[in-house]
């Protein structure tokens, strides 16, 4: 699928690792949103009912908690915000207009990128922090019970995390798709082609070609 | 007591379901009236008599009882057992009381544990008032044992269920009195119509009053809306050595702020999707150049749909049609989803 000259930009095992939060956290956010709104309780049945949905959740919850601490490790000096970054998230509002000449050009990951990162990393925190009492509301560990106020607090912040992560979501979704076509091949196949790496990620070009 | 009260088929009309935004579809337009049951803790024995009934009347199974030291059959509630009579053992001017509450669902008019279900018709209020468990549609994620104000419901890890108390529906749709009622020996236990057992507490509360007990009591907590068991406490001052709440909430701070948010939390989803959607019509894709990869001929080599159309222009031309040099506002000025206001474009 890659021409000679294509940009290598993902590794196998950063794809892995992408995907498993990716679906993983597609997962949640669908059958978290069905407990959070009666009207939205019908995606249950998708995955099999109310009760599998409930049973899978702090599973897949657990994996996704996995996947985000490699992806972490993977990615967090590469997410490092730079002074360049600040710059670039300044001018976001040129951005996402698609007015290019009044944006900074991006490195290998651009400071909306970035963001989105660190976003995520502590967004993760607040989910598995807040999920654990709601699974095991009976305590675990010698640690508990939560029943009542813990868990429904715990709710809360659970669910408000859920409705910023899943903006961020959409939006992220969104870029990496139809937005900018070229960028879902990058996580799928690990290569991009050099007018895309020219376009979005200028700086990240000009590395690897120089 | 109920023979003579003239106890008619009350039927099962819903009143209240759990997690439901249409209202509850009524499988009986009857409307019956709405029962209570009282419990006149000062002519309590402490037999545990209807303990046993309702084991017996509910088939429930055995939970083992366990000497600590108390009078009390069981530490606490369980799956199996839905009653549970607790001693309370305090000193009153030197002297040992038992303090006896009768803990079981007290069926509130405002049920917490109703609102806190995600699962729609999991809980269900009848126009009768008794809150009943629906077993089928519970997904046993025990957020109602969090969400109700007196810790009732408890959970059964090997079915994955909550259960508690159901006001014994089955005898009551059928005219009957519930099985705790019946079998009281002292009469502690009232059944009627809510109304009548609120006289009958007022005149119970009054004769006490009359005998002594000064702070005598009706317990029937405004903060659920009124409970359909309600107590006569003789020592009403002491509500807590009794374990009753001064002040239940049906939606305590957090849950009353979830059920406010969630509508605005799912809108703000949608509103992000039709955001992006509005930005996609506005701007369209951005596409690499086509000129600028000889190599590769296609822009978008990889991508996974070609938006472009049959001949790829670039991207200024594009996006708005007009190639103009700066970027003009969307036709919609809508926001986009980084929430990030567009209007103000000055190239
Ligand atoms: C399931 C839908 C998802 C899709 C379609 C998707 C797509 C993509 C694509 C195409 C990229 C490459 C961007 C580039 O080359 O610059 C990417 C990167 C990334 N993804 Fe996802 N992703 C999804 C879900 C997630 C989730 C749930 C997370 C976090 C928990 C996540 C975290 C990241 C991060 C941190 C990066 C690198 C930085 C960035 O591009 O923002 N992704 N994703
Ligand atoms: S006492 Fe608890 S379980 Fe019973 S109706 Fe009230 S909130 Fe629900
Ligand atoms: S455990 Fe069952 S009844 Fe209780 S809140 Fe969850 S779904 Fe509703």
């Amino acid at each position: 699928m890659s021409a000679p000259n294509d940009l290598k930009r993902f590794a196998y095992a950063e794809r892995v690792i992408h995907w498993v939060a990716g679906l993983s956290f597609l997962f949640l956010l669908m059958t978290g949103l069905a407990f959070s709104h009666p009207r939205l309780f019908w995606i249950t049945s998708l995955v099999g009912g109310g009760s599998t949905a409930r049973f899978l959740h702090p599973w897949m919850g657990t994996l996704f908690t996995g996947s985000m601490v490699v992806m972490f490790f993977t990615w967090a000096k590469e997410m490092s915000i730079q002074d360049g970054d600040r710059a670039w998230l300044k001018s976001i509002k040129h951005y996402a207009v698609h007015d290019k000449d009044n944006v900074p050009p991006a490195g290998k990951y651009n400071g909306g990128q970035k963001l989105f990162f660190w976003s995520m990393a502590i967004l993760g925190v607040a989910y598995i922090v807040t999920g654990i009492p709601m699974w095991m509301p009976g305590g675990f560990l010698g640690v508990g019970p939560f029943y009542g106020g813990v868990v429904n607090s715990m709710r809360l912040v659970h669910y408000l995390s859920t409705v910023f992560g899943g903006l961020l979501l959409i939006v992220h979704v969104y870029l990496g798709t139809i937005a900018y076509p070229g960028t879902l091949g990058g996580m799928l196949h690990g290569t991009v082609t050099n007018a895309w790496a020219k376009l979005h990620h200028p700086l990240w070009h000009k590395d690897q070609s120089g | 007591m109920p023979q003579d009260r003239g106890v008619t088929q009350s039927g099962l009309a819903i009143r209240r379901m759990s997690a439901s935004s249409e209202p509850p579809p009524s499988p009986n337009v009857r409307t019956g009236p709405e029962y209570a049951k009282l419990i006149d803790i000062s002519r309590c024995i402490g037999c545990k008599g209807c303990e046993v009934a309702c084991k017996e009347w509910n088939e429930l199974g055995i939970e083992p009882t366990e000497n600590f030291g108390s009078m009390q059959s069981h530490r606490d509630l369980g799956p199996d057992t839905w009653l549970l009579m607790r001693f309370n053992e305090i000193e009153v001017g030197g002297d040992l009381q038992w303090l006896i509450k009768k803990d079981a669902c007290l069926h509130c008019e405002e049920p917490g544990c109703l609102y806190a279900c995600p699962s729609p018709g999991a809980i269900v209020q009848y126009e009768n008032g008794i809150v009943d468990f629906n077993h089928d549609s519970c997904i046993g994620c025990q957020l109602c044992v969090s969400g109700c104000p007196f810790d009732i419901p408890r959970f059964n890890p090997a079915t994955r269920k909550v259960y508690k108390c159901n006001m014994c529906v089955d005898r009551v749709e059928a005219g009957l009195e519930p099985a705790c009622v019946k079998t009281c020996p002292t009469n502690a236990i009232s059944w009627g119509t809510k109304e009548d057992m609120v006289t009958l507490a007022e005149q119970k509360v009054e004769r006490l009053q009359a005998r002594g007990f000064d702070n005598a009591t009706l317990y029937d907590p405004a903060g659920v809306g009124g409970t359909h068991m309600m107590y006569v406490v003789p020592h009403g001052d002491q509500l807590g050595e009794y374990d009753l709440p001064a002040d239940p909430k049906a939606s305590p701070g957090a849950l009353a702020a979830l059920g406010g948010l969630r509508k605005l939390g799912a809108s703000a989803l949608g509103l992000g999707i039709l955001g992006t959607a509005l930005h996609y019509l506005g701007f369209g894709p951005q596409e690499p150049g086509a000129a600028e990869v000889p190599s590769n001929g296609v822009g978008g080599g990889t991508a996974p749909m070609s938006a472009g159309g049959e001949s790829r222009p670039t991207v200024e031309s594009q996006a708005t049609g007009e190639s103009s040099p700066t970027v003009p506002s969307p036709p919609t000025g809508e926001t986009p989803p980084t929430g990030d206001p567009t209007g103000s474009t000055e190239g």
